[in-house]
């Protein structure tokens, strides 16, 4: 694979949507190509930034009660 | 078909503890969409109560979280639906956006992406810069990279074809991307590099 072609697969690489051969090859280029490997690098530091913004954030109790009480209207034994 | 009484209570109990402790997550997807609470409230009522009467087509064992936000989806898109069409996505050459949000983002790859992915605290502008994002690209942002969704998964909640979530994904994380550069530029700690000097040293995680 060259350099642009790694490019235009690092997104699917670091989402692990390639096939394994795949894979193996964006890895293997990475592994020895010191143009790519920053834009690896930073990519994978976005997409690492993006999951920890995860909102721990609990359905408010008054929802709850509120989801259950018209479950229970429609028929929730 | 009338259900027995005990068919029914043993329906109702799998509903329970199936469904029921999902709470938390279709609230977070349901804000995702909404940006308001009181309307995140009234979706997460509704696609509980569609979750309960829609129970007996759920099938044991499968996912009942990705059924859960595939209700709730639709449930805001059919309240949403003109808004919800007159975004404009562009087409779906996600080949492109791949290749120019990377391309882009290229001059602060190789400066260091540790300057802005470590030093700064990016959760604020991370959620500020979701919020902003439009609807079909936040919605496949939010599944994937948030929730922690496969493509393949994304496109069954969505409705629509893996290559479209693709598209949507790349899209979207291109506008964060120049979300949180301007965000680093504004916080005084990024200056682009002159030119793209690649880095030495280890390369983790491969």
């Amino acid at each position: 694979m060259d350099c642009d072609q790694v490019v235009r697969t690092l997104w699917d690489y670091l989402d692990g949507e390639l096939t394994d051969e795949r894979m193996n090859e964006v890895r293997a280029h990475l592994k020895a190509c010191r143009g790519c490997f920053p834009h690896f690098d930073f990519e994978r530091a976005f997409l690492d930034a993006l999951a920890k913004s995860k909102e721990e954030q609990a359905a408010p109790d008054e929802l709850r009660r509120k989801v259950v009480a018209k479950l229970r209207k429609a028929g929730l034994a | 078909m009338v259900e027995s009484p005990d068919a029914k209570r043993e329906q109702d109990l799998r509903f329970e503890k199936e469904a029921l402790p999902w709470m938390d997550d279709v609230y977070r997807f349901a804000r995702s969409m909404t940006h308001d609470e009181a309307d995140a409230d009234d979706l997460v009522q509704e696609t509980y109560l569609r979750a309960y009467r829609a129970w007996h087509t759920f099938e044991p064992g499968s996912d009942c979280r990705r059924w859960l936000f595939t209700i709730c989806r639709n449930v805001f898109l059919r309240t949403r639906e003109r808004e919800a069409r007159q975004v404009d996505t562009g087409g779906d050459d996600a080949v492109l956006e791949t290749m120019a949000a990377v391309r882009e983002a290229s001059p602060f790859a190789s400066t260091d992406a540790d300057v802005i992915f470590s030093r700064l605290d990016l959760v604020p502008a991370i959620r500020r810069a979701l919020d902003e994002l439009p609807d079909v690209f936040r919605t496949a942002v939010v599944l994937v990279d948030v929730e922690g969704q496969s493509y393949d998964e994304a496109a069954a909640v969505l409705g629509v074809p893996i290559g479209t979530v693709r598209s949507r994904l790349f899209r979207g994380r291109r506008i964060l991307q120049h979300s949180l550069i301007e965000y680093a530029r504004d916080a005084g700690i990024l200056v682009p590099a002159k030119n793209g000097s690649p880095q030495e040293g280890a390369r983790d995680g491969l």
